[in-house]
């Protein structure tokens, strides 16, 4: 819950629109199998997180996907046998056997760390620039109740952080203040009672009883319609013009026109709805 | 740095070795699919390496287990096994180095009779010139009769490859990390624990035929374990097993002396070769599992 409106193309657009911006990000991650583009994909989020003004969270994002980059990489060079460009021999490993480290092991590991470094940026950049709220709003007619809890759930979250900080600081004002595990415990007992509440005052309420909402009309804007079109393009391009990449048991692929042109046209797709700046604010 | 550089670490890909060869079959060695006396090999390269430098592979488990190979799939109770000079291997094809003089044999066949054949005769005259799983182990030549001509003849066989036996008789000897050849009718053989599995069918020896209790029959098995055919005097049985662990026990016997004797007539590498075991009946060698006539 890190939502902060600001004056972006992508702030302005429609979350759900917004949303299936990123998904797209993700699909066209997971779909494509060469390095090349998906460098280009991870360079194209990064910039789109700047176009949404949001560039310092997707690019912080990075703290949390690299270390378990790196540890991808790490763990498919030991325990992947497939490969044969040996470069490193680490002797018999006992019951494991021989444990070579080969190239193609390392560069399917750099491959899969890279798909996990765009989702992430990914999920950052929707985090950052999706109205949470309003996206579980488009989904009260096709669950209401789903739509009710999981705003709510959400909603919990920032407010138990600060629930943590609050009683971590107010403990170490006392003499023996306690651990972790004491903080968690009031927490716990806190978001118990929370919860509670929440459940009597949405019953008072009436929420049980409530019915489907009517669809709520609201004109497309320009901002909807560029995002929409680079997330239809963005799908189309990654399953249409993904070229085959293959890493064993020796790395075959193309680094050739087709696979610039598709990284180009991925490249334009996610960046060319930033454009337009007109009516970013509403 | 050293104690690192004896256990085969290092940067790169390692000293090659040197006289392997890759033979991969299917049915028991029935269809050769690839035959390669030089086969291409990269440095220290482990059995799997150097079969996917050599075949198209298709690997399940990370790399560690054959699904495919050249197009042809395992599964239905129909999987790739493979034997390093004529052992099958205790440790998965990427966990096993290659060594010098390694005859590498991958096989697809029916596991329905018995999922473990320790040990097959096809990769004469390995595993008895450069060992197995690194490693040279002196040669027995077990006989019945020490002195008798089956017994001369087998010392004969292996004279030709320069290598020298022991000779003694059956279970003289209580060294049991040698590679043994018994050489005798069966029914003087049972004494010994790894002779006796024969009589079990497959699933204890790994050899698809058995011997009566009395020895004075051959039963011949296929793959699924059947009895095929069963033939009386002048029988004759090359095989290998292993008992325990303990090195392979090559046999080379039949139902009475004459079968012994067509055994050993058969004891040479260009009949044995690609073969799991053969049984020499009237004259002709018969690879093992049996077909259906």
């Amino acid at each position: 819950m890190n939502y902060l409106r600001r004056a972006s193309p992508l702030h302005a657009t429609r979350a759900g629109v917004g949303a299936a911006y990123c998904a797209a990000m993700v699909l066209a991650a997971l779909v494509i199998p060469n390095p090349l583009v998906l460098g280009v994909l991870a360079l194209a989020l990064l910039a789109a997180g700047a176009g949404a003004r949001a560039g310092g969270r997707v690019a912080r994002s990075l703290y949390l996907s690299v270390p378990m980059a790196v540890l991808i990489v790490l763990v498919n060079a030991l325990v992947s046998r497939e490969g044969l460009t040996v470069i490193a021999r680490l002797g018999d490993a006992g019951p494991l056997g021989q444990l070579d480290i080969t190239l193609e092991a390392v560069a399917y590991g750099a491959r899969e760390a890279l798909v996990l470094i765009v989702i992430i940026a990914a999920c950052a950049l929707a985090s950052a620039a999706v109205d949470p709220d309003e996206l579980l709003r488009s989904l009260r007619r096709v669950s209401f109740r789903s739509a009710l809890t999981a705003t709510i759930a959400t909603r919990m979250v920032p407010l138990l952080a600060l629930d943590a900080r609050r009683i971590g600081e107010a403990q170490r004002c006392r003499p023996n203040p306690g651990g972790r595990l004491a903080v968690m415990r009031a927490i716990t007992a806190n978001a118990l009672d929370r919860s509670l509440d929440v459940a009597a005052t949405l019953e008072v309420r009436g929420y049980g009883s409530a019915r489907r909402p009517a669809r709520a009309h609201r004109p497309w804007s320009r901002h909807d319609l560029a995002f929409a079109g680079s997330a239809l393009a963005i799908a189309v391009l990654a399953l249409a013009l993904r070229t085959p990449f293959s890493f064993y048991p020796s790395i075959h692929g193309s680094f050739g026109v087709r696979t610039w042109v598709l990284a180009a046209a991925l490249a334009f797709a996610a960046l060319a709805p930033f454009t337009q700046r007109r009516g970013i604010m509403r | 740095m050293a104690t690192l550089a004896l256990a085969g670490c290092g940067l790169g890909a390692g000293s090659t070795p040197t006289h392997v060869s890759l033979l991969v079959s299917q049915g028991f060695g029935a269809q050769t699919v690839v035959s390669a006396g030089a086969p291409k090999i990269v440095g220290a390269d482990t059995v799997m390496r150097m079969l996917e430098r050599n075949a198209k592979v298709g690997t399940l488990d990370s790399g560690g287990f054959v699904q495919s190979i050249n197009g042809l799939a395992g599964g239905g109770g129909n999987d790739w096994f493979y034997y390093v000079n004529g052992v099958q291997a205790p440790k998965g094809a990427a966990e096993t180095k290659l060594h010098d003089g390694d005859h590498v044999w991958w096989d697809r066949h029916d596991w329905s009779a018995t999922l473990s054949i320790p040990a097959v005769v096809g990769s004469f005259p390995e595993p008895f010139v450069d060992g197995f799983a690194g490693r040279r182990y002196p040669l027995r030549i077990e006989c019945t009769q020490t002195g008798s001509k089956s017994c001369a003849a087998v010392e004969q066989v292996f004279a030709g490859y320069n290598l020298v036996a022991s000779l003694g008789c059956v279970l003289c000897s209580q060294y049991n990390l040698s590679l043994r050849v018994l050489v005798g009718p069966y029914s003087t053989l049972t004494a010994d624990p790894a002779a006796d599995q024969l009589t079990r069918g497959p699933g204890a020896s790994g050899v698809y035929a058995r011997f009566t209790r009395n020895g004075a029959t051959l039963e011949l098995l296929d793959q699924s374990g059947r009895v095929v055919r069963s033939a009386g005097a002048g029988a004759g049985l090359v095989a290998a097993t292993r008992f325990m662990g303990q090195p392979p026990v090559w046999l080379v016997t039949g139902t009475d002396a004459a079968g012994v004797a067509a055994a050993v007539q058969a004891f040479n590498a260009d009949t044995l070769d690609g073969h799991f075991a053969l049984a020499a009946i009237a004259g002709a060698a018969i690879p093992l599992p049996d077909q259906e006539p």
